[in-house]
């Protein structure tokens, strides 16, 4: 258990860690891929709806208090996004090796606009629709991208350091 | 492959997370600047700090080795172009001599304690804000080494200096520091030709946009932007005066002869800022 959480926490600052640094100068049009909303989807994808919404949290939090902004809205979106994608991969039997891709896509995609619309009710966003719906296409197809890369990563460390007791199928 | 487990207990869990991400919304949203939030806030930026220093040391060259790569087509043009734009800057530093003794004598003649070069604090670039939303960049100098909310961060060098942005806040070894492309950020500027002063807002990625005081000024393009220092109710600016922005690129005739706009390409390219200065403009304490 101590294992995972450090897992975990080693995971968040990575992924922040990269967001402000390296994607910062390879952009894609301007606009960086949203990496801890893929690790929560991920995640939620690998471990399901319970843990989906806790790493979302977390993460959300973390990536929070880097930000100039009231704190919370990024947790509130992928507390949100991590439960809602683990409940509906339980429904999902397709066995495509595409499907994380395309989750991530979806996923980031609908967090990216809940996050707008959050951030816009309290005042925080004053940017044209437009280049909103830029921001969360753009972000939603680089997460997506990145991907095929960061899921095999996140599947290797946690597995391995999964408590022995969960039934698979 | 999913772990079974209650989903009401799932689903409670996700109410109270929900909770407290309103909570911490709202509390954060009411104490605003000096609540403990945005203490943890700071801290968070201090921890990272060093982190995204030995980061950015690593990574800089293969970031500048990829958008090269990206560039390279358009390199011989860029070279073309600089060679024109450096005699301009020569013409355009001779013009603003000229301009710095003016500007000297008016603030002797109006009282003001404007000092032209405050000492500053040079810095280093360590990361870039985490948002897709924010401009920001974070330097590895902070309260420890004099930096205070609010100063004005510049590049380029001590005579020309060119405005970057403004610190937003400051942990003790580093500080965030709020671009001047930032939706948030609006700077009073001055045209450096037809003299008509504007306030220059943030358009995030694009050009600034500079609306005209006075609307039907015939602006030239390509006329240099640079800050403007004013004082309402005896609170003075937060830039001093003659810093560059930018060069205008575009003039938006408004309708009906309203208002006016004008875009200004900013005179560097932020996603490679890699060195600052933190000008020390004292507000208050001497």
């Amino acid at each position: 258990m101590l294992r995972r959480t450090l897992a975990l926490g080693a995971v968040i600052v990575t992924a922040l860690l990269l967001q402000s640094t390296v994607f910062s100068q390879i952009k894609l049009l301007g606009v960086r891929p949203e990496l801890l909303y893929v690790v929560t989807i991920l995640m939620a994808i690998l471990e399901g709806p319970n843990e989906g919404a806790v790493i979302g949290f977390a993460g959300g939090m973390a990536q929070d208090f880097l930000l100039d902004q009231p704190k919370g809205i990024t947790a509130l979106t992928l507390t949100l996004l991590g439960y809602t994608v683990g409940l509906a991969r339980q429904y999902i039997v397709s066995p495509s090796p595409l499907l994380p891709t395309i989750l991530v896509a979806l996923g980031t995609f609908g967090g990216v606009i809940f996050y707008e619309i959050v951030s816009f009710l309290l005042g925080q966003l004053d940017d044209p629709l437009l280049s909103l719906l830029r921001v969360a296409l753009l972000s939603a197809l680089y997460s997506a991208v990145l991907t095929p890369l960061v899921y095999p990563v996140l599947r290797r460390i946690f597995e391995r350091s999964r408590p022995r007791r969960v039934v698979r199928f | 492959m999913v772990s079974r487990q209650h989903p009401r207990s799932t689903r409670l869990l996700v109410v109270v997370l929900v909770s407290i991400s309103l909570a911490v919304i709202t509390l954060d949203y009411r104490e605003g600047e000096n609540g403990p939030l945005a203490g943890l806030g700071r801290t968070a930026l201090a921890a990272m700090a060093p982190l995204q220093e030995a980061v950015t040391t690593v990574t800089r060259p293969i970031g500048d080795f990829f958008s090269g790569l990206v560039h390279l087509p358009s390199l011989e043009d860029e070279n073309r172009q600089l060679q024109a734009e450096l005699d301009a800057a020569l013409a355009e530093i001779a013009a603003g001599t000229y301009q710095q003794s003016q500007i000297e004598q008016l603030s002797q003649l109006l009282g003001l304690e404007e000092s032209l070069t405050p000492t500053s604090v040079p810095a280093v670039v360590i990361a870039n804000g985490v948002s897709n939303f924010r401009y920001t960049i974070t330097i590895n100098r902070g309260s420890d080494s004099g930096i205070e909310r609010d100063q004005p961060v510049v590049t380029g060098s001590e005579q020309a200096p060119i405005l970057v942005g403004r610190v937003t806040r400051v942990s003790a070894i580093s500080a965030e520091v709020e671009l001047i492309i930032d939706r948030n950020s609006t700077v009073a500027g001055k045209l450096s030709v037809s003299h008509e002063t504007g306030q220059v807002e943030g358009q995030g990625e694009g050009d600034l946009r500079m609306s005209l005081v006075t609307p039907g000024t015939s602006v030239e393009g390509n006329e240099t932007v640079v800050t403007q220092s004013y004082e309402v109710n005896g609170q003075r600016g937060l830039y001093p005066p003659g810093l560059v922005i930018g060069q205008v690129s575009q003039v938006i005739p408004g309708t009906d002869g309203l208002q006016e706009f004008v875009t200004v390409r900013p005179a560097i390219d932020f996603s490679s800022l890699e060195f600052v200065l933190v000008l020390q403009t004292s507000r208050g304490e001497g």
